[in-house]
Order: structure tokens, then sequence, then C-alpha cells
């Protein structure tokens, strides 16, 4: 394949590009999806959001301290603290009545809050109650040299804790795999159809043997299918980037750890799923004469991702995967919506993804091959719609 | 740039099935001729032209342009008006020009000046903007012609480029043909519109069945067959002096007055001009050219004669089981 046949093949791709770029659904479901995947990165964090900032005054000497065993009081009971330095106790009172604080550190002798709590017992979790163990071990700290006492306030009194299994995939990591099985599916959907709608029309319109007068089939098709997946791609970048800092942005645990992974793995078989399907949606839309064909035509394409896609729901919504499910991941139809979600569930070793990569990968170059055929022999096949067996039955 | 010499179709042999499309077609086109391709529905026309511009596969057979069996390079100097016209309804008329012209190996540049050169020679200087699907078929028409033409072709090969236009589209369409055949391009069009073919053309080819029935330059083909006069003599519209005609004379056809002879030899159109002026004041009086489509209907009819025989004796087989 000379520089020239690239050259060729280029002008193609850039046509459908420019095409496609000009058709104003193009941007309106760009930004329908991009709106469903700003609230894919939201809700999660939404659902997770951390409990509101709580006022805490400090009345007394010396204020940083005071404040620094505020701060590690809310840490230790998992509230956001602001630290309010107040003159005096009376300011402290008034200020609890109103509501505008919720708790008060009086030096080292007393922590006030609005309404006694009925069970004072241990309040752990609660901030009034860190708040009056933690200044009762500030006390403690009094009586050590102050080089230990410095170092304990910085590194904070709570010991880590360690678990011996590492933590299930949480809700917002399930949500994030559903997010991106849907779009998965949607997209390949979407592309998939509009590349056979696409070489639909350059047969029905008979565009085509203009073009294969000085193009092989082959450069049509691949040029054809290279300017959508360039299309594809910049979509699944602004998708993936606007998920990314938007996540970031309102620090939605769907950007932390386990969630980011399972987009980054769903971009990569969104990649997969599309270089598979590309060249057989481009045959399909090679085998009918008019544009309202497209949809059966493709439809034994469309199956596969449809029952991946449905099944997914169980698997995001059960606490274990079926072998059924699990088989789906390995078979190259399926295995662009089912190995996404597997993973975002958790149950997919890296060897497992790795394998799955394989066959897809050498399953893209079989479908490639068997699709370029149907396509060489059925673009120039004008009448009725033909099938894929008897193309394959004809010659060349 | 110019042609490459002349087109010549070798023995091309397809069947689709049960149709034999082509039947050992060998015709030759040659350079700076405005070359017309005739034939009636189903002769095989257009899987002809598909062979040539190489998106018909053929059984058997060879086209050659300038000698050389047509490869990929030389596809890219071909302009092509398929029947079913093909362009992207919804590209507009610059823009699609311009891709064809890339595609045909231009630069960028290049290109785009020869996509508006051929948009403004064919009247759609000011259409240049809007989608094709926009414009009237006429217009349609015109931007095919000129997608065809864009990248300066050497060969151009046009199935029915005339059907679908207005008298001034024709005009406008013979006028480019015409003075892309004295810039030296090979040229073969087919078409029905045969007054038209014989005013424009200087040679056609007549096929039938997948075969080649009449070659020739128009110039021949209406010298060839009977010799015929028309005579109109003043005062007899029914032509009652031309009852009593010599022995190798006959009378072929009696409209308005002009009766047209046809003779056996030169020299008897001087016996029928006497015999005329002895009727009476002699008002018209010439030789009759044969029509193209004369040509036309006479191949047309001697090559089916024989199918015509065998379709009648398998029926009448018919109806004796």
């Amino acid at each position: 394949m000379s520089g020239q046949w690239w050259a060729l093949t280029w002008l193609v791709a850039r046509r459908e590009i420019r095409d496609r770029g000009r058709a104003k659904s193009f941007w309106v479901a760009t930004i329908i999806l991009l709106l469903g995947v700003a609230a894919g990165a939201v809700i999660p964090a939404l659902i997770h959001s951390n409990p509101t900032p709580q006022r805490v005054g400090v009345v007394g000497t010396p204020v940083t301290a005071l404040t620094q065993v505020a701060r590690e009081a809310g840490r230790v009971s998992g509230t956001p603290v602001t630290v309010v330095p107040l003159p005096d106790t009376a300011a402290a009172r008034a200020q609890l009545r109103s509501g505008q604080l919720a708790a008060v550190l009086v030096g080292n002798s007393v922590v006030l809050v609005k309404q006694q709590a009925l069970a004072s017992g241990s309040p752990g979790a609660s901030l009034a109650g860190a708040l009056s163990q933690l200044a009762g071990l500030q006390k403690l700290y009094r009586q050590l040299p102050p080089s230990a006492a410095a170092s304990l306030a910085s590194h904070g009194v709570a010991l880590p804790i360690r678990g011996l299994i590492p933590p299930g995939r949480g809700l917002a990591s399930r949500i994030t795999g559903l997010v991106t099985a849907i779009l998965i599916y949607v997209l390949i959907l979407t592309y998939g159809i509009r590349i056979t709608i696409g070489v639909g029309e350059e047969k029905a319109s008979r565009v085509v043997e203009v073009l294969l007068t000085t193009l092989r089939p082959v450069q049509l098709l691949a040029g054809k299918v290279i300017g959508m997946g360039l299309l594809a791609l910049a979509q699944i970048a602004a998708i993936v980037g606007l998920y990314l800092i938007l996540g970031t942005a309102v620090g939605s645990a769907a950007v932390r750890g386990t969630s980011a992974g399972v987009v980054v793995t769903g971009a990569v078989w969104l990649v997969l799923g599309y270089a598979f399907y590309c060249t057989g949606y481009a045959a399909a839309g090679a085998l009918i004469n008019r544009q309202a064909d497209a949809y059966n035509a493709s439809l034994p394409l469309q199956l596969p991702l449809i029952l991946a896609y449905v099944l997914s729901y169980t698997v995001l919504y059960a606490s274990s995967v079926n072998w059924f499910y699990h088989v789906l991941a390995f078979i190259p139809f399926t295995a662009p919506v089912a190995m996404p979600v597997l993973v975002a569930v958790g149950a997919a070793p890296a060897w497992q993804i790795a394998l799955s990569v394989v066959i897809i990968l050498a399953s893209t170059a079989g479908m490639a091959w068997l699709a370029g055929t149907v396509y060489e022999r059925a673009i120039l096949r004008t009448g009725s719609r033909l099938k894929v067996r008897q193309v394959l039955r004809s010659a060349a | 740039m110019t042609g490459q010499g002349e087109l010549e179709l070798d023995r091309l042999t397809k069947r689709y099935g049960e149709v034999q499309a082509l039947d050992g077609l060998t015709f030759t086109v040659p350079p700076g001729q405005v070359f017309g391709f005739l034939g009636p529905n189903g002769a095989g026309k257009t899987t002809a032209m598909r062979a040539i511009v190489g998106v018909a596969a053929m059984d058997s057979g060879t086209v050659r342009w300038g000698g050389e069996p047509i490869a990929m390079a030389a596809r890219r100097r071909i302009g092509y008006m398929p029947e079913e016209r093909g362009l992207y309804p919804s590209m507009q008329v610059l823009d699609m020009l311009e891709y064809l012209a890339r595609l045909h190996g231009m630069t960028a540049a290049a290109a785009r000046s020869a996509a508006a050169h051929w948009a403004g020679r064919l009247g759609l200087g000011d259409r240049g903007q809007d989608r094709i699907e926009a414009l009237s078929l006429g217009n349609q028409q015109r931007v095919q012609l000129a997608a065809a033409l864009v990248h300066d072709p050497g060969l151009l090969v046009l199935d029915e480029p005339f059907s679908g236009l207005d008298p001034v589209g024709v005009d406008a369409m013979s006028e480019v043909l015409a003075e892309r055949a004295a810039a030296g391009v090979t040229m073969l069009f087919s078409s029905h519109q045969l007054d038209l073919v014989e005013h424009l053309c200087q040679s056609v080819a007549i096929i039938d069945h997948g075969r080649l029935v009449v070659e020739g330059s128009v110039a021949d083909l209406s010298r060839s067959g009977p010799l015929r006069v028309s005579v109109r003599v003043a005062d007899d519209p029914d032509g009652h002096w031309a009852q009593q005609l010599g022995p190798d004379m006959a009378v072929e056809q009696i409209t308005a007055g002009t009766v047209v002879i046809r003779l056996a030899s030169r020299a008897d159109a001087q016996a029928v001009l006497d015999q005329a002026r002895a009727a009476g004041p002699v008002e018209e009086f010439g030789f009759v050219r044969r029509r193209l489509s004369e040509v036309f209907r006479d191949a047309v009819r001697a090559d089916s004669e024989p199918d015509v025989a065998r379709a009648g004796s398998a029926s009448t087989g018919g109806a004796n089981r």
C-alpha cells in the first residue's frame, strides 16, 4: 500500500468527517451524550456527598492548639469543620442558641452543645463526642515533652484500619460501569448504523460507481470506517475528558480509584468494539439498495450488543456474576459491553481482560476480511436486497 | 492534456445468469471524434461502458486505450457519467467537484480552480454553495457532466448524457462534447436521441444483443442503403404522376405531394425527373439521405429476425403439445 494509496483513502476519510461534522444531528447527539456523561460523573458524587461543614467555636488560649483539636475532631468524626475563635463563653452560648455553631470547645474544661444528648456514654462518631475525647487527650499531651506532643498532634491520634480483603466495588463503581456500558452500546450502534446508512446511500445514489473508477472498494471501505472512527475517537476523548474534569471538580467518587479504571477500560473497549464492528456494518450497507433497509440489514450486528447491554443490569445489580455473562465477555460480539461491566464489578482478573483483548483483536482481522469480501462483491450489484450467503457464494 | 489514442473493445463477453449481456463485442473508438454508441434497451451499452471504466468485470475480453489494457493509473484519466446519476445528494456542488478532482489525482489548489471553472462553464457559477439535492434535475445533470470533466480526462465515457436535459441543456452539453473532441479527447457516449446523435457525432457504433451490428462514420452510413429521391410536382397532392414508373423504381412513400422513390441506379434519377417534369412544374427534387434512425431500425431489425423466427417455432411447438 503506497503513499498514494493512503492519500486517496485519507481523502475519503476526510470527506466523511466533514460530512458528519456539518450535520446538525451529530452535534445534537454529541451534546446529549456529554450531558449524560456529566450526569454520570456528578450523580455518584451526590450519592456520596460529603456532609456539610460544621462550625465549631473555640474559647480560650492558645487558639492554635484549640483549633488543631477541633480540626482533628472533625477528621475523626468524618465531619468537615470550620473553626471560629470566640472572645468569651457568653458569645459562644449566644451563637450556640441561635444555631450558628454546632459545638464550642471552652479551653481545656468543657465542650458546649445546644442540647445535651440523651445517651452521652460513648458518642465516638459525633462531633461533640470527638471534641470531648480529643480535648481530654490534649490535657494528657501537656504532661509529655513538647516534641512528642507536637509529633502526636501533627500525625493525628487515630490509628489506621487495615482490612484483610480489599474493598468491594461500591455503588459508585457500579453506576460508572452502567454509564460506561450504556455509552459503549449507544456509540457502537450509532456509528455502526451511520456507516450502514452511509454505504447504503453511496450505493443507492450510484455515486459509488463514479468513485470506484479511481478507488478500489477496499479504499472506499477503509476511508469510511477510518473517518467515522476518528469522529468516534474525538467524541470518546471529549466524553472521558469531561468526565474526569467534572468528576474531579465535584470531588466525585467516580474519578477515584476503581471508577476511573472502569472509565478508561470502557474507552479502550469502545475502540476495540468499534474496530471489530465497523467493517461489518459497512458490509451490511453494501447489501441494501434503499436506505430504509439499513436497520434491518444491520440487525444481526445489533442483537449481540443489545443482549450484552440488557443482561449487564443483572450483573451490575446482583452481588455475583453468573457464568453466562462471564462467557459473553470472551465472545467478540458481546465482549465490548460485557468485559467493562465485569471490570466495574471487579469480577475480571487481569489475565482474563488480556485474553479477551487478544480474542477480539484476532476476530477483528477476521471480520475485516469477511466484511471486505462481502462489500467488494455486493457494492456494485444493484437490484434486490442481497443476502450474505448469496454474495459469498457468487464469484468476485 | 489531450487524449492518449484510440479505445478498443476487444471481444467483450459477459453473462449475468440467464442473460448474455455482451457477446464478443468488438469495436474501436478513434480519438478526437464525437462517437455515438447506440442500441435498443438491453443491448448491452451500459455493461460495455461499465467494463471500460472498470466497474464491471468481464467474463472474457479486453478493453485497451492507447494500445494498453486500462490499469488503475489510466482509470484516473477517464471521465465517467453513469447511466444512473451518482453524486452525494447532501454535498455542495463545488465540494463535490473538488472531491472528485482530488480523487483523480489533482492537487488541492488545482482541484479547487478546476471545480470553479467547470461549474462556471456549465452555468452553475452561482449555485456552487448549494447542496446538490437542492438543484433541479437538469442542473444536477450539469453537475454530473462537470464531475466527469473536472479532472481534464483523456477518455470520456458518458452513458445517456442527454437524457433529462431541456433544449438549452442539450445545446450546452453538445457544445462541450464537440469542444472536448476537438481537443483530442477520446469519447464514447450512448443515446436514444438518434437525430441528436446524427447531428453531433462523426461516427457511431450500433449494438444489439451484446454484439456489434453496424459501425462507421455518420456520413458513410447516410450514403449507404438504397438510393432514393424525393420529388414534388405542383398541384398533385396524391402523386398521381408517379403511378407509371419504370421497372427498377418503387414508390416508398407519398406525403403531401412529396413522393419518395427508391432507385436501382443513379442514372434512373434523370428518368424520374423527366417524367415528373412531363406531369407538371417540379417544386422539389433531391436525393434522400438515409437517416440514422433508419440505419438503426434496419440494423436492429435484421439482427432480431433470427430470434423472432426461433421464438415463433418455439411457440408453435408449445401449441402442438
